[in-house]
């Protein structure tokens, strides 16, 4: 099959990358980053041959690969696209270049290992969506933590070291419960049919007593919620986003944290369904504080990456919404809102970076009046602080607005049923979006208008490659806003089958 | 004697003891003190490619019926470990040019070999001693500060105690079950005769002496940290690899049983929790890795809690990845005339920016020892405690996860080190040197293929 060529092809393009950026010889560093971007490019033109080539109409999975890998554990090679990933995947692959481009003059140390981490990142990310097999996706979601700990560790702020071994260490304890969780997973599988298998769809099927799940569940949720995060797991993330070089952030947002919400949706709560339900409540509320907590303290931060780190967390807090609603209007609406946030936030990121190289600073105080110097600058980031905001027309109204909505649709069945909890929290996650405007727009207001400010001036407007960058970003974002349609349709069957699974029971059946 | 089969059967060990006649006749001969390195290496590859050679053709075979017999199971961990002391004979060359170093690494290796392939105790009893014995003096040998000296006696005491431990437990099961032979130890284990589980208990707890369990372990921080590099690399692979396989040979394939899978459970874990736990502490490096050491040890021993196969696949992967990585790392450790200050975690600093391939090497291995994927080193974690978890042991098994976390502070620390460290500027560049580079890719090359290839591997053990 083509296309499942293509597939790997896609996946494996960073690893030749990194092959030959090893090769490159010293002080190349031109070469290397025109060989980064090209590569990055290349592998964006296959991804969206793929997305097209992408049925909607079919269920499960597609272009897959299944090869064995360890033979002794059943443990394969198995990589596809399915309605879940295939969004993230093009989106993973959208962002790649212009994070390249981004950071073509802002790294000057050590370029070659720069490049080479970013392939890394890049290989890591795209095998945790792809992998179909829970030891290979544990492998990438693992791997991952490598690269990351040596870009914020290496290019990264004054702090830079304590805020990527607080990253590295947070992230590890949850993945090393998980470890636990997915032995024992397999090994339950195994007692239960007799053949030792990771494949994700022969994990879901055999039967698993509450307290077993309740367990699992647990382990999992830990791992994805510190990713997502959810407060109260969120600590890690402000450090590590205000420590990281801009490539970094723009990787930790855009991508990174929707592995978390990923995991929830495609192992977490889909393999563990009686627990799940069992806890709906507390995820409800989990998804609601994060939300309003979340925006909550982004309004009073005075760094400008602070606020956007946070406003990440409530921003994440309605994909889990939209998720844990197992409606289905929620569901593809937590999708879109990874997929839009990932654009917007990469993109706010992108900005800070831009104008961090020219003033060097991110303090809220040190601008003003930027609209008077910056012109493109400003019309690009009132942009994204209304697509942030989720205004319609762009892909965060898309997003929000469907995710609430799902809340709201399920909500209201429990609520005449006499649940009134799931109601009183979808009535809460609407302020977050109230929260929203006004911490974005505050802060458009205080760096754009009023008295002129900046620390380092004169200030140089936005370059023609930055202003590329910018204007794919914004051109995606409306592109989701205005026509959510095709995203929506490859979605939907996916989003039906974890509603079903999640809806489903797996508990042993009662002994006779 | 039928010294055709003796003569096959025996290869690895001829050449080894062939070796070691012909570098002690060279010395004679050529009245030098010096050379042997050529020598050693030659006769090294050559056995290694016999073990190899051996388990390729499945040869199977008892020239010393009772006590000594060869066969695959015996005869690829032959293989693997005389392959891991290549590299650590090839890193010796700079610290070590005399005769009697090489001389006595080969001797080791000879009582490696008797360990994997004894049936009897006396036979574990005597490769046990060969083994050990040598490092001892190896320890000293180097004489790189006075506290050398003060490390090597702690070594041999205490070697000297665990020797007398596993003696007094052999006698102990001898009185129990009338024989020596290794295989009355499995029954031993699930006795429930005081006489026979105290035999059980002291053997065990001599190999954990030899392993550096705690609460066993002290002396181990001080040799490694009193030893050259090249001889603290062979102790953490070589040594430790000899006693785990003695262990997977004595215990076999009968599952442990209460209370004796207590004894296995506890320890080890609290070895993997303190050694993690104070090799956070350490500012030298090579007492950093004898920590480290401390936890992999109780990660091996952990694997006895698995049925038969799973311990044997999970110990013998195990000591594959892990010898390889530190082999790795103390290949690439830049190395200076001044051991004491070289040896400080402190010299690490900035080295990628002077020396970036030695930096990278270094870093895959904490990384890999550190249990990260897609390293060697998640591969083998992942085998142990799948083998303790499939065997029931659920909370220990989350317990020892646990444990192993905490190791990965001071592993990235290195790591930090080297990337993220303002240079030392009067950190001594080091020129590399070309036999640790072969060493370093002799390590990186097989690593590198269990990365991708676990598989491969796994099928064959």
């Amino acid at each position: 099959m083509a296309e499942s060529t293509v597939l790997n092809l896609v996946l494996w393009l960073p690893v030749l990358g990194m092959v030959a950026i090893a090769l490159a010889p010293k002080g190349a560093d031109r070469a290397v980053r025109g060989l980064t971007l090209g590569v990055m490019l290349v592998q964006l033109a296959l991804t969206a041959w793929l997305y097209q080539r992408y049925d909607a109409s079919v269920a499960g999975l597609q272009f897959e690969t299944r090869v064995t890998w360890i033979a002794d554990w059943g443990v394969h090679y198995h990589v596809g696209l399915d309605g879940l990933n295939v969004l993230l995947v093009a989106l993973t692959a959208f962002l790649g270049p212009l994070v390249v481009a981004g950071a073509f003059t802002a790294i000057e140390k050590s370029v070659k290992l720069f490049y080479a981490m970013v392939f890394f990142i890049q290989f890591a990310m795209l095998g945790t969506f792809l992998a179909q097999d829970l030891f290979l996706f544990y492998v990438f979601w693992e791997a991952m933590l490598i690269p990351m700990f040596i870009m914020i560790g290496i290019w990264g702020g004054e702090r830079r070291i304590y805020a990527t071994l607080k990253f590295v260490l947070y992230t590890a304890f949850g993945s090393i419960l998980m470890l636990a969780a997915v032995i024992y997973l397999v090994w339950s599988q195994a007692e239960a049919t007799g053949a030792v298998s990771f494949a994700f769809a022969d994990l879901g099927a055999h039967p698993l007593s509450f307290q077993a799940q309740a367990w699992m569940l647990g382990a999992f949720a830990l791992s994805f919620a510190i990713k997502v995060p959810m407060v109260p797991l969120h600590t890690w993330l402000p450090d590590a986003h205000v420590e990281a070089p801009t490539a970094g952030s723009v990787i930790l947002a855009g991508v990174l944290l929707k592995m978390g919400t990923y995991g929830f949706m495609k192992l977490g709560f889909p393999l563990f369904p009686d627990a799940t339900r069992a806890f709906m409540p507390w995820l409800w509320t989990l998804a609601v504080v994060s939300i309003v907590y979340g925006a909550c303290l982004a309004l009073v931060q005075t760094d400008i990456k602070k606020v956007i780190a946070y406003s990440s967390i409530s921003h994440l807090g309605y994909v889990m919404l939209g998720l844990v609603s197992l409606d289905l209007v929620g569901i593809q609406g937590a999708i879109v809102q990874m997929v839009s946030h990932g654009l917007v936030a990469g993109g706010l990121f992108t900005m800070v970076g831009m104008i961090y190289e020219r003033c060097h600073s991110r303090e809220i105080a040190a601008y003003g009046g930027l609209a008077k110097i910056l012109p493109v600058y400003s019309v690009f980031f009132v942009i994204l602080t209304l697509a942030s905001i989720g205004l319609p027309t762009t892909s965060g109204f898309t997003g929000e607005f469907m995710a609430l909505l799902g809340a709201f649709n399920a909500a209201w069945p429990q609520y005449q049923a006499g649940q009134a909890l799931p109601l009183v929290m979808a009535v809460l996650a609407v302020s977050g979006v109230v929260l929203g405007a006004l911490y974005m727009l505050w802060l458009a207001q205080r760096m754009l208008f009023g008295e002129v400010k900046a620390p380092h001036q004169p200030v140089g407007d936005l370059v023609a490659r930055e202003k590329a960058i910018l204007v794919a970003l914004v051109v995606a974002i409306f592109a989701l806003g205005l026509f959510p349609q095709g995203p929506l349709a490859k979605t939907e069957l996916a989003a039906r089958d974890y509603q079903q699974r999640v809806l489903s029971s797996r508990l042993p059946e009662a002994a006779p | 004697m039928n010294w055709q089969l003796i003569l096959t059967a025996m290869l690895p060990e001829h050449l080894l003891l062939v070796g070691m006649l012909a570098i002690l006749g060279l010395e004679i001969r050529s009245g030098r003190p010096r050379d042997g390195f050529g020598l050693a290496v030659l006769f090294t590859t050559a056995a290694a490619l016999a073990a190899f050679w051996l388990y390729a053709t499945g040869f199977t075979g008892a020239p010393f019926l009772h006590h000594f017999s060869v066969g695959p199971v015996t005869s690829l961990p032959k293989a693997v470990l005389l392959a891991l002391a290549i590299p650590v004979l090839l890193i010796s060359r700079d610290d070590f040019a005399e005769t009697p170093y090489y001389t006595l690494v080969l001797a080791s290796l000879y009582g490696a070999c008797l360990i994997i392939s004894s049936d009897s105790f006396p036979t574990l009893f005597l490769g046990i001693e060969i083994m050990s014995l040598p490092v001892y003096a190896l320890v000293l040998l180097g004489l790189l500060r006075a506290q050398s000296t003060e490390a090597a006696l702690k070594y041999l005491v205490l070697g000297g105690a665990a020797t007398a431990t596993l003696l007094m437990g052999i006698a102990f099961l001898y009185g129990w079950s009338g024989s020596l032979a290794i295989a009355a130890f499995p029954y031993a284990l699930a006795s429930t005769d005081p006489l026979a589980l105290a035999g059980v208990a002291l053997v065990t707890a001599a190999l954990f002496l030899k392993a550096a369990v705690v609460p066993f372990h002290a002396w181990a921080p001080d040799a490694y940290e009193g030893a050259s590099a090249p001889v603290t690399a062979y102790m953490a692979t070589i040594i430790k690899a000899g006693v785990l396989l003695a262990a997977l040979r004595v215990f076999g394939t009968m599952p442990v049983v209460a209370p004796v899978a207590g004894l296995i459970a506890v320890l080890p874990l609290l070895s993997m929790a303190w050694g993690n736990l104070a090799a956070i502490r350490q500012t030298s490096f090579r007492r950093m890795i004898a920590y480290s050491s401390i936890a992999h040890a109780g990660y091996l021993f952990y694997a006895l809690l698995g049925d038969g196969r799973g311990r044997w696949e999970a110990i013998v992967f195990y000591l594959i990845a892990y010898g390889l990585m530190n082999v790795l790392a103390f290949a690439a450790l830049p190395r200076g005339a001044d051991d004491e200050r070289q040896d400080r975690l402190d010299a690490l600093k900035g080295l990628y920016y002077r020396r970036p391939f030695a930096a990278i090497m270094i870093a895959i291995a904490m990384l890999s020892l550190a249990g990260l994927p897609p390293l060697p080193g998640f591969a083998a974690k992942f085998l142990v405690f799948k083998n303790v978890l499939a065997a029931g042991y659920t909370a220990y098994a989350v317990a020892g996860l646990v444990a192993s976390y905490l190791g990965l502070y001071f592993y990235l620390r290195v790591i930090q080190y080297m990337f993220m460290a303002e240079q030392d500027p009067a950190a001594a560049r080091g020129t590399p040197r070309r036999l640790a580079v072969l060493a370093s890719v002799l390590c990186l090359v097989p690593a590198v293929l269990l990365m991708f290839f676990p598989g491969w591997l796994i099928d064959r053990l």
